[in-house]
C-alpha cells in the first residue's frame, strides 16, 4: 500500500435498456401452482443492462493517524471510528466473507459497531454498514485495519433505479481491496484512467455484490456487474455475461421526478400477467424478442455503426415503450417526455421500473448539437433533469487527479 | 324482350302503394384490426349512425335516384332499361361482377370508361342490384330512391355497406324477393334468418362494384347488427350482445388504408419474432373481449366495463407498437384519459376514427366536457352506441326530424 498516492476511483451507474419486467417478475414473489408454467417462461427471459456514464466517484487517502473516515457529501454523512477501536471487535462472525449472504445477525452486530440504532434502514445507516462491512471484511486479514479518508461523491441521483448503490458498492469494493493489496492498482503513469484484469473485476464483483445485499437485501446482481464490467450485461436466468466491446451510445438520461414504488409496479404487471396470461404472456414473449434483437444489433455495431443500425434501434425502443404501457407501468409524465422527443424526431423509453422515474433518449451520431440542445431544454421545461450522457461506457476505472473534471475535483477536495 | 313502358301488374300493389323506410347501421371495429389480415379473430361491431332509405313506387316509367350526400340525381326510363340486354347478369349473386358487366353497367348508366369516383360506384353498384335483383319481373319497377346517411364517406366506418345493405333489401321489397315485416304500430321491424342471408348476399356484391374485393364484414355487420365475430373468411354473429354507447371521433386525418396495411406486414417481416407474438396478443385481446360480452349479456356489471377498457388500452398500445398509430390518435386518446375515458384506434389507424367507451355510471356533464373537449381539438365527435340493430324497417313516424327532412326534401 503507498501512503502517499490516493486513489481515485470511477464506476458506471446501470440502466436496463431493455426489458425491464421480465427478470424481476417473480424475484420476489412465491410461485402459486397455476402460476407455476408461466413463472418458467419469464425465468427464461433475456434482459440487458448497461453501463451509465453518470459516475460514482471515490477518492482514497491513506493515513496513519489510527482513524478511518468515511465521507459521503451526497447524503451528508461524515463519520469516523477509531482503528484501535475497530481492531478490539471481534470480527469473527465475518469469516464467510463474500460466499454467502450477510445474515440478520451479522447486519446486527454490525450496527453496534456502527453505532447505530436497531431499526436503523434509511439510506444514510445502509451506505455506513455497507462500508464498515466491507472495510471489516475484506481488510480481516491485515496485521492492522488500514488508516484511511474515503470520500464519495456521485453524479447519479439516488432511489431513481440507475444503480447508485451498486457503483457506490463498487467503488469501495475496489478501494477496500487495493488498499490491502488483494488487487494491483493498474494505473500507469501518463494514463488518466485504468482498469483492472478479468480475475480482478470477478474479486472486486463479489465483494461489491456482498455490499449491495448488505444495502438491497436482495439484489439480482445485475446492478454491480455493470458497475463492475462496464458495457453492455446480459441476464438471463440468474447468469450475467459482458458482451464484448459494445458501442458507446450517446443518450439523453431524464428523470421525470415522479416517485414510484417499484415493488408495487412489479406486482401490478404481475396481477395484469395473472388476470389476462393469454394476452400478458405473448406480450412478454415479444419484450424478449426485442432485447435478443437489440442484442444482434449492438453485436454488428461494434464492427461498424451505420445509420441503419441506429434506425433498429429507435424502433426497438418505440416498440418496447408501447408494450411496457400496454403492461401497465407508464405514466402521463413518460408520455411527456416521449412526446417532447419525438416533436424533435428523437425516440425514448422508460428504463427500470416506470410510473415516473426516468427514460432514455437514443441521440444518433448524425443528430447536430442545437437541435440537441434544444430538445434538453424542452425537457427541462417540462420540469424534468435531463443529462446528456451515454452508455455503454467503461466500468470500474482508476484516475489521475488530472483527469477529472473540475466539479468532480471539487466534490472530492472540499470537504 | 319489349314490354310497355307503363305500370303493370307485374307488382302487388299493395305491398308497395306505399313509401318503404328503411336503415342500416355503420361498422367499427372493437378489436383485432390489422392483426386479422394475419388469421386472428376480430369483432366488428354495428355501429348506430345509420343510412336511411326511402323507397317510392310509381306508374311513371322512370327509375330515379337521389344520393343528397353526395348530390346525385339521376334518372332512367324503365323502357329503355328493359330494353337492354342484361343477359350478362345471368349469373346473379353467385359469384364477384367482373370487369365485362361493369363495363356493360357504365354503358347501360352513361358513364365514362373511367369512371371511378365514389358518386360514379354508387350509382354502378345501385344499377347492378337494380337490373340483377328486379330481372326476373315481368316489368322493371318504376321507382323513386333516396338514400341519405349519417356517416362520414371513407372513413372506415361502412357507409358504403350500409348503403348496399339498405339498396339490396329496398329491391329485394320492391320484387317480393323477401317480405316487408312492417306491421302497423310498431315502429321499427326486422326479417327472418332466411331473408337476411338473402340480403346480405346481394350487399355483398353490391359491395364488390364498388371496393372490388370487400372482405364481406362491413355488410355482415350492417345486415345482422350486433357484434359479428371473424377470422380468416369465417364470419359469425354474436348472440344479444349488450348495447355500448360510446364516442366516435373522426380526426379526419386522411390516410391510406393499403399502406397502413403494407406497413405492418413490412414490420412482421423485419422483426418475426417481435411481431409474431404481438398479433398473438391482439387475438387474445379479441378473445377476452367476446367472452366479457357474452357475460354481459345476462348482467353487465360495472367489472365488465372496467375489463373493456383495460382491453381498450393494451389493443392501443399494440396498434401503436405495430406502427399504426399517430399523433392525432395520441392525442384523441390523452383527451378523453384526462376525463378518465378509455380509448383505441378503430380501423386503419395513421389517424381516422377513434372509440370512446361510455360507462353507464357516466354523468352527462362529463360525457359533454369530453366531446367539447374533442371538438376543440378540431375532432368530428358523435355520441352513439355500438351492438345495434342491423337493417330495419321504419314507420315515417318514429323517424327523428333531421331524418325525415334529408330523405323528404328533394
Amino acid at each position: 500500500m503507498c501512503p502517499v498516492c490516493w486513489y481515485v476511483l470511477s464506476v458506471l451507474s446501470t440502466l436496463t435498456l431493455t426489458p425491464e419486467f421480465g427478470a424481476k417478475l417473480f424475484a420476489p414473489l412465491s410461485p402459486q401452482p397455476r402460476t407455476a408454467s408461466l413463472l418458467l417462461l419469464f425465468i427464461l427471459q433475456v434482459a440487458l443492462a448497461v453501463a451509465l456514464n453518470l459516475r460514482t466517484f471515490l477518492r482514497l487517502q491513506p493515513h496513519s493517524n489510527g482513524k478511518v473516515c468515511l465521507n459521503l457529501p451526497n447524503i451528508g454523512v461524515k463519520r469516523a471510528w477509531d482503528v484501535a477501536r475497530l481492531q478490539l471487535q471481534d470480527t469473527s462472525f465475518l469469516e464467510q466473507g463474500n460466499a454467502a449472504a450477510p445474515t440478520p445477525e451479522q447486519v446486527e452486530k454490525l450496527k453496534e459497531v456502527a453505532g447505530f440504532p436497531e431499526d436503523g434502514a434509511n439510506p444514510e445507516c445502509l451506505a455506513v454498514l455497507a462500508f464498515l462491512y466491507l472495510y471489516l471484511s475484506i481488510c480481516r486479514k491485515q496485521r492492522a485495519l488500514p488508516s484511511l479518508d474515503i470520500t464519495v461523491w456521485s453524479q447519479l441521483p439516488t432511489g431513481a433505479g440507475l444503480g447508485s448503490s451498486a457503483a457506490y458498492s463498487v467503488c469501495m469494493a475496489t478501494a477496500l481491496l487495493t488498499a490491502c493489496e488483494e488487487i494491483p492498482n493498474p494505473r500507469k503513469d501518463g494514463e488518466s484512467a485504468s482498469r483492472w484484469t478479468g480475475e480482478d473485476l470477478e474479486l472486486i464483483n463479489k465483494w461489491a455484490f456482498q455490499g449491495e445485499r448488505m444495502i438491497h437485501g436482495n439484489p439480482s446482481g445485475v446492478d454491480n456487474a455493470v458497475s463492475t464490467w462496464g458495457g453492455v450485461v446480459r441476464f438471463q436466468q440468474g447468469k450475467i455475461s459482458s458482451l464484448k466491446r459494445p458501442p458507446a451510445l450517446r443518450i439523453l438520461l431524464t428523470n421525470t421526478k415522479v416517485p414510484r414504488s417499484t415493488k408495487a409496479l412489479v406486482a401490478s404487471v404481475q396481477s395484469r400477467l395473472l388476470k389476462f396470461p393469454e394476452i400478458v404472456s405473448p406480450l412478454l414473449t415479444s419484450i424478449n424478442a426485442i432485447s435478443l434483437e437489440c442484442e444482434r444489433m449492438l453485436g454488428e455495431m461494434e464492427a461498424a455503426p451505420a445509420p441503419e443500425h441506429y434506425l433498429v434501434l429507435e424502433e426497438l425502443i418505440d416498440m418496447n415503450q408501447h408494450h411496457l404501457n400496454a403492461l401497465g407501468v407508464g405514466h402521463a409524465s413518460l408520455d411527456q417526455l416521449c412526446q417532447v422527443t419525438m416533436a424533435h424526431g428523437l425516440h425514448s423509453k422508460l428504463t427500470g421500473a416506470g410510473g415516473g422515474g426516468c427514460g432514455i433518449t437514443l441521440l444518433r451520431p448524425d443528430l447536430e448539437q442545437p437541435e440537441v440542445e434544444a430538445t434538453k431544454q424542452a425537457l427541462t421545461d417540462c420540469g424534468f433533469d435531463c443529462w446528456e450522457t451515454s452508455i455503454g461506457a467503461p466500468g470500474i476505472s482508476v484516475h489521475s487527479a488530472a483527469s477529472l473534471d473540475a466539479p468532480v475535483r471539487q466534490a472530492l477536495d472540499g470537504l
